[in-house]
């Protein structure tokens, strides 16, 4: 543990060194700016009224994970009845609660491998940024809320959430005018990563399509 | 003057607010872009981009993190944009194996620490290099690499973890000999 201590901070000293940076060419780049922003002008396309073209997909796929943040909250959400001897079910409630939290994890990952598929596959017939950003935020947020939640303690289960939310954070950032190959690189950063297939790896088959049992 | 104030100057098209903001954020997306990138005229180019992009999105910014922290997340995507970019023109001229890593000239075979860290950030996976050039080098906290980058404070602790032991271990026998 010293020893990795000691290398971290040889490490830290030497990193410094690393591509270091000369000065700001403040000027340069200030005259390069006011030429580019001459020059580039946003589009006046009607973009944000057409109908997009693929909406059928992401809309699915972002109904898909408004299902699985209601069925998140259904689950970790006490609901007392009248009828259930609370005393005796009081011992079992944290079992529930974990297993629960790993359903909700389950459906979750294949909400994701879902959404990542159709995007990949958007992304090579033209995909819509605007509706992929709007689904990944909202699979960011569910991402998010399973890693604060006793299911991010599984350290298999962190590392393929946290990487995860790379990819969703990356998407979910895209910018909502439409720039040629973002998406392709976004894509293929993914694919470098693994994610994908990590997912297809955890997540059972069919497990997408049992969100209506929540 | 506050962001809030320079925002709305930029926005009614005060040129010498357009001037203050980009002299008030300027050195540190250069200086983060140029960790990332290693090449003066990539560098540049890709800071022009980014402040090109801030200033034609300035309206869309929402207050919700720091104009610094939302100037840098859009500099990272420019940054790593651009090098992906890069590395997929050079994967199609020249097989992988062949292929010197991105950000670097010829370098010499030399039992060197620095060399050898040199090589290893370069061949860590994306996400891990931006985090530990962010945190390790350039001082950026982990909230201000999870508001950059739009992840939480704990992924970023994680990714500097996993990136320091991939180096540790890429520099194994070096800390032998």
């Amino acid at each position: 543990m010293h020893d990795d201590d000691e290398l971290d901070e040889n490490m830290k000293r030497a990193a410094a060194e690393y591509h270091k940076p000369p000065g700001t060419p403040r000027e340069n780049m200030w005259e390069a700016i006011q030429r580019g922003r001459q020059v580039k002008r946003p589009p006046q396309s009607g973009r944000v009224l057409a109908f997009p073209r693929r909406w059928v997909p992401w809309a699915a796929a972002a109904a898909a994970v408004l299902a699985v943040g209601i069925g998140i909250g259904r689950l970790t959400v006490p609901h007392p009845s009248p009828s259930a001897p609370v005393v005796a079910n009081a011992p079992e409630a944290p079992r529930k609660r974990e297993s629960a939290y790993g359903l909700a994890t389950v459906q979750h990952l294949g909400q994701a491998e879902a959404f990542l598929t159709l995007f990949r596959a958007s992304v090579r017939g033209g995909g819509d940024e605007r509706l992929a950003s709007a689904t990944a935020r909202e699979l960011l947020g569910n991402n998010r809320l399973l890693l604060d939640s006793p299911a991010g303690r599984d350290r298999k289960t962190r590392v393929l959430l946290e990487d995860l939310e790379l990819v969703l954070a990356e998407i979910a950032q895209l910018s909502p005018e439409p720039r040629s190959g973002d998406l392709e690189l976004i894509r293929e950063g993914m694919e470098r990563g693994g994610v994908l297939s990590r997912l297809r790896t955890v997540v059972p088959a069919g497990a997408t399509s049992r969100q209506g049992a929540l | 003057m506050n962001d809030r104030e320079l925002i709305g100057r930029v926005l009614a098209g005060d040129p010498s607010a357009e001037r203050a903001m980009y002299d008030a954020h300027v050195d540190r997306v250069f200086r983060l872009v140029f960790r990332m990138a290693g090449d003066l005229d990539r560098a540049q180019d890709y800071t022009q981009e980014a402040f090109i992009r801030a200033f034609q999105r300035l309206k869309e910014f929402r207050g919700e993190a720091a104009l610094s922290t939302w100037i840098c997340s859009i500099a990272v995507s420019v940054t790593l944009n651009g090098l992906r970019k890069i590395r997929r023109a050079r994967e199609r001229e020249i097989a992988l194996d062949d292929a010197p890593p991105i950000g670097t000239g010829a370098q010499e075979a030399e039992p060197d620490l620095k060399v050898r860290l040199s090589r290893a950030i370069d061949d860590l996976p994306e996400g891990y290099r931006t985090v530990f050039l962010m945190h390790d080098v350039e001082g950026y906290t982990h909230e201000e690499i999870g508001a950059t980058l739009g992840v939480r404070p704990g992924t970023s602790k994680a990714q500097l973890s996993r990136a320091r032991a991939k180096l540790r271990t890429a520099l194994a026998d070096f800390v032998r000999k």
